[in-house]
């Protein structure tokens, strides 16, 4: 091979790693990224069955329900909607009724939301952000 | 001013550090490639002790020599241009005494926006341990906290500072120092009567088994403190039993001096459930006052204390306007109204009653006997 | 007076920065010496001012003046000292006055330090230095300035945050700004390339230990920070591919890919151009980290109430550097002289493979993380990309990046001999597979993967000890001759090695726990036993106690072995932070060799039981324990004579110096 010639595969070999690497993030992009829902959204949602969604909004007042073992029932509101929750697991220390809260998992066949994941905040005054707007769009919490 | 000084200082020692290469003699310019070539030589120097140790093979090391070498030749080269423009010292100069002006100007101009100079430092040791007559009340409360750490045992300190802490509305630290008080020094009137108060306050007003205990305990050592009686018949008349605290504050606007607040108090009281001063007749129910309206009706002067009420009653004006089938709250504003001595306007709400109630109807017609019983004929 | 003369004090620092930005530009490009000359005392100065202005907001802090609103925001008279002390950087204005400090640290150092630069070069990197210092001192004084006043002062503050009261907060932010803003060095460095339109030999001689540095003290950073949430959070996670900590990871990575590519560009004077976009690259990473973790404009576990005006102007930031730069790059770059070619079997090939792999890999984070920004703008959607899409893009791409690193170290420069490396790596290679065999057979025969994961790691080591073996000269040499080789070795050999090394151990411990962990969830009484990965847990009960400024309900766990035998207590807690109101969650963790018994309580359960979550976490100590080996690796690096700071030193010392070898 020439001088150019191997100057050329080096640089179609960038090109064509390059390319797989690009390929690769977008397609990741498409398959798992979670899309974030308010309850009131969900009508308008197409969900595939199993799909991985966060499920946000505020935990219903008198909604948090603990089982005999170590799983926790709740429900998420929006004060428009309100879904049923369900999730095994340690709640976040700031896990309260009538607090911002975000749940990732997926709907399971019964209408219910089966959590994997539960994240309230780090402090005692902030709202999950997406929370936080949401909320604001739906013109249901001014922040002070 | 040690303030001011030492500022002026610091301005100085800034401006000099920027003037400092115009105070010495100029150093000597060594300038160009002369780095360069140090670094290359030291390349050199490297590749040998690599080629000594034998980290690097013998070809490679030669390749590496060939290589630096070039690289020094290409210098070599390149300073041929030279690179000596002769400086402009006046231009440096007045560049120069710009930056020094520039220094003191900003620093003391955007201080003068941002800082507070007169503020001093406020160190809690300091704070706690200067003269009591200088300090806040924060301050003594905070100063008599690090007392009370130091010695609990000290009833005496929770005393005092209990009812501060109420005042304050710091209802759980009060709690807690009347308690302490309590188990130090025993039972008073003034320390159950407080814990019971503070208790009632802590819950928003409720006034609680515990803080009812409490009021029972201040009146077993007093039989007449004014306090645990309202806060009892406050109690009852949450559970609604309003009979029981009509007779308790019946029996206080009886007995209390007349210049006592809680008289008055009580007697607002007798007024919310629409019970008469006098014994003998029925009350009508109605929600108890938040916490906020009692302590507001305890601390206010008499004329405040009738524009609260007056307000309340157009509260409740406004409501039957718009919720009108409500004998209780009819019956109520006609006798409000002739509390507040506004004989119009409880004929006019009676009137109004009757009609909104169905004329004729059997509710009219007790509306119509309860309002004659006040006094207030139909027109 | 103290704080109010630290904050005239961080006033007249902005002054002096704004000096430094300007003054010695126009002198290096005037050609006079003397305002070049303006640059060092600047530099110095503003240093000992921020100093001054940072030792008053301390002292602030540890005597609780509460006349100053950030104490007052974030202490309590009853905090532990160490915390006072900490709190100082625990709020976003202490830590941002930290942050200008480290700024104003690395432009004394090169101002001390860098007398042997040529002046041109010193002076140009301290004027972008003044810049940095300029628009950050700028954004604290108008947007988050710690030294705001309360009259009158309150007297009881509001306690700091009680996730930051933990001694995590004393070593990861300073260790991570020491890394984030040491890059700013390389980044100076790299626009007064730019602004000269030439590449002073020196330049790489500088911007390599200054990179290693910064690198040394960001891998510490990321480390402390993973162990800290994986204690603090009690999730028994160490990494959970959250923005902000991608924001400190892609920093990292173009870091370690800069690290390498300057070792080319100072052995072989090529990859120029690249080395000074990476160089670019890696400070821009550094500052959108800093924008990312500021501005909260990215749902994160670990951001704190943050404030949207301060992302907007960090963004003005951001732009100005970030921009200007690339500017400056797509204007400039063409002039500067291009290295040669090369081979792509060399050393240097290796290293470019090792920079296309991380830049790229740099590139992934950077789109999963920006990705929900750019979605939400476009469409309103809110999505979130989460590990699943790390694992299926960054994984891949480490995977062939770390079977090549064995490589790179024992090619030649220019010419490199595939064939006889690998030769030489055999052993390394059957040892890899032998542990791949052996965690297939003993472990779990199922779960190829984590033979796989367990053979890699192995491979790193392994290849690492071939590597001093080789350089000893064995196996062609008497052991003894090997030894006194191996000793003489200099030592950024040892730091590779190390390094790499290191490298390997974090990836067998992710591996261990991500294939081997065990979990238990259950729910106990006084009494009850639960056993987990070999471990049995009895739970003593709750006691009730008393903190300095928590009261907190701690379970006793009575920790026995697989035979039995009694190995102690574990203790876990739920706290209740007073002054707050906040409850936090203790974890309880033992270590049992190089794995973890880590222990997190739940809610109480009606029947007088507690929710307990247990894990057994085999090698997880590793995860850090890597890390730490990786900076020991640059630190010996640095230690080396040859990469000791700075251009060569004057004739005559260096003439002593090689009269005392």
């Amino acid at each position: 091979m020439t001088r150019k010639q191997k100057r050329l595969a080096v640089i179609a070999g960038g090109l064509v790693f390059l390319g797989a690497a690009a390929g690769l993030t977008f397609y990741a992009l498409g398959q798992k990224t979670s899309y974030f829902y308010m309850p009131a959204d969900l009508h308008a949602a197409v969900l595939q069955p199993g799909q991985r969604i966060r499920l946000g909004g505020l935990v219903e007042e008198g909604s948090i329900v603990r089982g005999q073992g170590t799983e926790v029932a709740f429900a998420v509101t929006d004060t428009q909607d309100t879904v049923k929750v369900r999730y095994a697991g340690i709640l976040p220390d700031l896990f309260r009724e009538g607090q911002g809260v975000v749940a990732e998992g997926s709907f399971a066949g019964d209408g219910v939301f089966v959590a994997d994941s539960v994240l309230a905040k780090h402090d005692e005054t902030y709202m999950p952000k997406e929370v936080a707007e949401g909320l604001k769009e739906k013109g249901v919490w001014q922040p002070e | 001013m040690f303030f001011w000084l030492t500022a002026a200082l610091l301005t100085l020692a800034a401006s000099t550090a920027v003037l400092w290469p115009f105070l010495r003699a100029p150093a000597a310019a060594h300038e160009g490639a002369g780095h360069d070539i140090e670094v290359y030589r030291d390349q050199l120097r490297e590749v040998e002790r690599d080629a000594s140790t034998g980290l690097v093979g013998a070809a490679e090391a030669e390749e590496a020599r060939a290589e630096i070498g070039r690289r020094i030749l290409r210098l070599a080269d390149g300073r041929a241009g030279g690179n000596t423009r002769t400086t402009s010292d006046r231009i440096g100069r007045l560049l120069v005494s710009a930056a020094v002006l520039a220094v003191p100007v900003l620093g003391w101009g955007a201080y003068a926006v941002l800082g507070s100079p007169a503020l001093p430092d406020q160190r809690l040791e300091a704070r706690l341990t200067k003269s009591p007559a200088e300090s806040s009340m924060d301050e003594l409360v905070a100063r008599a906290e690090l007392h009370l750490r130091q010695n609990p045992q000290d009833g005496r300190g929770w005393d005092v500072l209990a009812p501060i802490y109420l005042r304050m509305g710091r209802n759980d630290d009060a709690v807690t120092a009347f308690r302490n008080a309590i188990r130090l020094d025993g039972a008073s009137a003034q320390r159950e009567g407080g814990l019971g108060e503070a208790l009632v306050a802590a819950a928003q007003g409720i006034v609680s088994t515990d803080a009812q205990a409490a009021f029972e305990r201040a009146l077993a050592v007093d039989p007449k403190d004014a306090r645990a009686r309202y806060f009892l018949a406050l109690g009852y008349s949450q559970e609604g039993k309003n009979a029981d605290a009509a007779d308790l504050w019946r029996q206080m606007a009886a007995d209390l001096p007349a210049d006592s607040p809680w008289r008055g108090a009580a007697r607002q009281e007798l007024a919310r459930l629409g019970a008469p001063e006098a014994a003998g007749q029925t009350a009508a129910s109605g929600p108890a006052p938040t916490k906020d309206q009692v302590d507001a009706a305890m601390e206010m002067s008499s004329e405040d204390r009738l524009a609260m009420i007056e307000g309340m009653v157009s509260q409740l004006d406004a409501r039957l306007r718009e919720n009108p089938a409500d004998l209780d709250g009819w019956q109520r504003l006609v006798r409000s109204y002739q509390v507040l001595g506004r004989q119009q306007e409880a004929r006019d709400a009676l009137a109004r009653g009757v009609a909104a109630l169905g004329t004729g109807s059997a509710e009219a017609a007790r509306l119509t006997a309860f309002a004659s019983g006040l006094g207030v004929a139909q027109q | 007076m103290t704080v109010e003369l630290g904050h005239f004090a961080l006033v007249l620092a902005l002054a002096l920065s704004l000096v430094q930005a300007a003054v010695p530009l126009v002198g290096a490009r005037m050609e006079h010496p003397r305002l070049m000359a303006v640059a060092e005392p600047a530099a110095l100065t503003a240093f000992a001012l921020v100093a001054l202005a940072f030792a008053a907001l301390t002292a602030a802090h540890v005597t609780s003046d509460f006349s100053v609103v950030n104490v007052w925001e974030n202490s309590h008279s009853l905090k532990p000292m160490l915390y006072k002390f900490t709190g100082v950087w625990g709020s976003h204005e202490g830590s941002m006055l930290l942050w200008v400090l480290i700024l104003t640290l690395f432009g004394a150092l090169v101002a001390v330090g860098g007398r042997n630069l040529p002046q041109r070069l010193r002076a140009t990197v301290l004027a972008v230095q003044g810049m940095i210092g300029v628009a950050f001192t700028l954004f604290i004084l108008t947007t988050s300035n710690p030294f705001a006043r309360l009259d009158p002062a309150p007297i009881e503050g509001r306690d700091l945050n009680p996730v930051l009261q933990d001694i995590g907060l004393a070593v990861h932010p300073p260790l991570l700004y020491l890394g984030y803003v040491g890059f700013s060095i390389s980044f100076a460095f790299a626009i007064a390339a730019l602004i000269d339109g030439r590449i002073d030999a020196a330049w790489a001689r500088w911007v390599r230990p200054w990179t290693l540095l910064a690198w040394v003290f960001l891998t510490g950073g990321i480390a402390m920070g993973s162990y800290w949430a994986y204690y603090e959070l009690g999730w028994g996670g160490f990494w959970f591919w959250d923005p902000v900590e991608n924001a400190s990871f892609m920093p990292w990575l173009a870091g370690t890919a800069l690290l390498h590519s300057a070792i080319v560009m100072e052995k072989r004077a090529a990859l120029k151009i690249w080395t000074v976009l990476l160089a670019i690259l890696t400070f821009s990473l550094s500052l959108l980290g800093t924008f990312l973790v500021r501005s909260g404009v990215l749902t994160s576990v670990h951001a704190f109430a943050t404030d949207p005006t301060r992302g907007v102007f960090i963004l003005a930031i951001l732009t100005f550097f970030i921009g200007g730069a690339l500017v400056l790059f797509a204007l400039r770059a063409p002039s500067l002289a291009a290295g040669g070619l090369f081979q792509p079997v060399s050393r240097e090939g290796a290293l470019v493979l090792n920079n296309l792999f991380l830049s790229t890999a740099a590139a992934t984070v950077l789109v999963g993380t920006l990705y929900p920004l750019v979605v939400e703008a476009v469409g309103g959607d809110r999505i979130s990309v989460g590990a699943p899409f790390f694992n299926l893009t960054f994984v891949p791409l480490m995977v062939p990046l770390l079977l090549i690193v064995p490589f790179g170290p024992l090619l030649a420069w220019k010419r490199g001999d595939l064939y006889a490396v690998a030769q030489r790596l055999l052993a390394a290679f059957g040892g890899a597979i032998a542990v791949t065999l052996l965690a297939l057979v003993f472990i779990d025969r199922s779960a190829a993967f984590a033979a796989l994961g367990f053979g890699l790691a192995a491979w790193l080591v392994f290849g690492a000890l071939t590597d001093l073996a080789l350089k000893s000269g064995l196996p062609g040499v008497p052991l003894a001759t090997a030894a006194r080789r191996l000793a003489g070795l200099p030592r950024s050999v040892y730091g590779t090695a190390l390094a790499h090394a290191g490298l390997g151990l974090t990836v067998l411990g992710i591996v261990s726990v991500t294939a081997l962990e065990a979990e238990r969830f259950v729910t106990m009484k006084p009494g009850d036993t639960a056993e987990v990965g070999g471990y049995t847990l009895r739970f003593e009960g709750l006691q009730p106690r008393q903190g300095p400024n928590f009261v907190e309900d701690r379970a006793t766990f009575v920790v026995a072995g697989r035979g039995g035998e009694a190995l102690g207590t574990v203790m876990a807690a739920k706290r209740m932070y007073t002054t707050r109101q906040m409850p936090t969650t203790e974890s309880g963790i033992r270590t049992f060799g190089l794995g973890q018994l880590y222990v997190s309580l739940g809610d109480l359960t009606e029947g007088g039981g507690i929710v307990v979550r247990a894990w057994w976490k085999p090698l997880v100590t590793l995860i850090w324990g890597g890390a730490l080996v990786m900076m020991a690796g640059g630190a010996l690096s640095l230690a080396d004579r040859r990469l000791r700071v700075g251009a060569p030193a004057p004739r005559r010392k260096a003439a002593r110096q090689e009269a005392a070898a």
